[in-house]
């Protein structure tokens, strides 16, 4: 990827200690510091994989590949940005590459203009019926993020939730920097309605955890 | 569309404003779009416009609070699958292990 490093990453990837002996180690073959590396961040990468997939079966699908891919790519890890961050990027364009292969559109242009009467969000966007009737609980918005179309879960995910920018996005999904700006303030309109029903949300794995 | 700076938001019909949303929201990314001065009238004049904007922010709000909480674990099969594939040759390595068989 050719952008730059976003700011509000590092802020958000402070290092782990242990984490800078652990990847020269495992960049030497050391296979217990490479277990290391996978215990220390295999939660985000995985709940990363879950969110942007919606699926656990394919999120474990693309844990183990982001991995395997660290594995194989480690060595040219400089250090020039944090090592999470690193493996963040990684594990997206994975993740939208697997996508891609599986035939997904990402970002529809034409959803953006004409979307679907089904899942687009409802032309009322300022009536009173619509409004949240005050703060979000993170697991109902958990469950109404994977509620949300491919294409919104996508933007939404990787704007809101990781910090991406929009020009990072739209580099990373073939799209211009406006069409991830519509399309990432559509996924908030959809989530809104979703969150005044959330009695209606399907339950997700991390929803149905907290419950038991 | 016009340049966000020159608009005059007072002006405004709640139908142009919810236009400029997605751009507003995109240029306030550094504070909160419900607190911006040079929107302070529209939106006393507007309160459903009010409304949205502030269900919008919390909706971003919460959005940023999920990347540092409820991370979830993957199976312990994914390690397994990893370990595994790495004790091959590493000839081997292109080959995706399908953790869903």
């Amino acid at each position: 990827m050719q952008t730059k490093p976003n700011a509000g990453l590092f802020k958000r990837n402070p290092p782990i200690a242990g984490e800078a002996e652990a990847i020269e180690r495992a960049k030497n073959g050391d296979p217990d510091a490479f277990s290391k590396l996978y215990a220390l961040h295999k939660r985000r990468v995985y709940t990363l994989c879950l969110r942007m997939l919606g699926n656990v079966s394919e999120a474990e699908d693309m844990t183990q590949e982001a991995f395997l891919h660290l594995f194989r790519k480690l060595g040219s890890f400089r250090g020039e940005s944090a090592f999470s961050t690193w493996l963040h990027r990684l594990t997206v364009n994975l993740v939208l590459m697997h996508l891609r292969k599986k035939g997904l559109q990402l970002v529809s242009l034409e959803e953006t203009i004409n979307p679907s009467e089904e899942d687009a969000p409802k032309r009322d966007f300022g009536s009173r019926d619509t409004q949240l009737a005050g703060s979000v609980d993170r697991v109902t918005l958990e469950r109404a993020v994977a509620s949300l179309p491919p294409g919104y879960r996508m933007v939404f995910v990787l704007h809101d939730v990781e910090g991406f920018e929009h020009n990072e996005i739209a580099t990373m999904l073939e799209c211009s920097t406006g069409n991830s700006k519509s399309q990432l303030h559509k996924a908030r309109l959809k989530l809104r309605e979703l969150l005044r029903q959330p009695e209606q949300l399907p339950e997700t794995e991390s929803s149905r955890e907290v419950l038991q | 569309m016009s340049d966000i700076s020159d608009l005059n938001f007072d002006s405004m019909t709640p139908q142009e404003f919810e236009q400029y949303l997605p751009e507003l929201f995109a240029m306030g990314e550094s504070g909160r779009l419900s607190e911006n001065p040079r929107l302070a009238t529209f939106l006393s004049r507007n309160p459903d416009c009010a409304a949205l904007v502030r269900d919008l922010e919390t909706i971003a709000e919460t959005a940023k609070g999920l990347f540092e909480s409820d991370e979830q674990e993957p199976s312990d099969a994914v390690w397994s699958n990893i370990a595994s594939k790495l004790n091959q040759d590493p000839g081997d390595m292109d080959e995706p292990v399908n953790l869903t068989e």
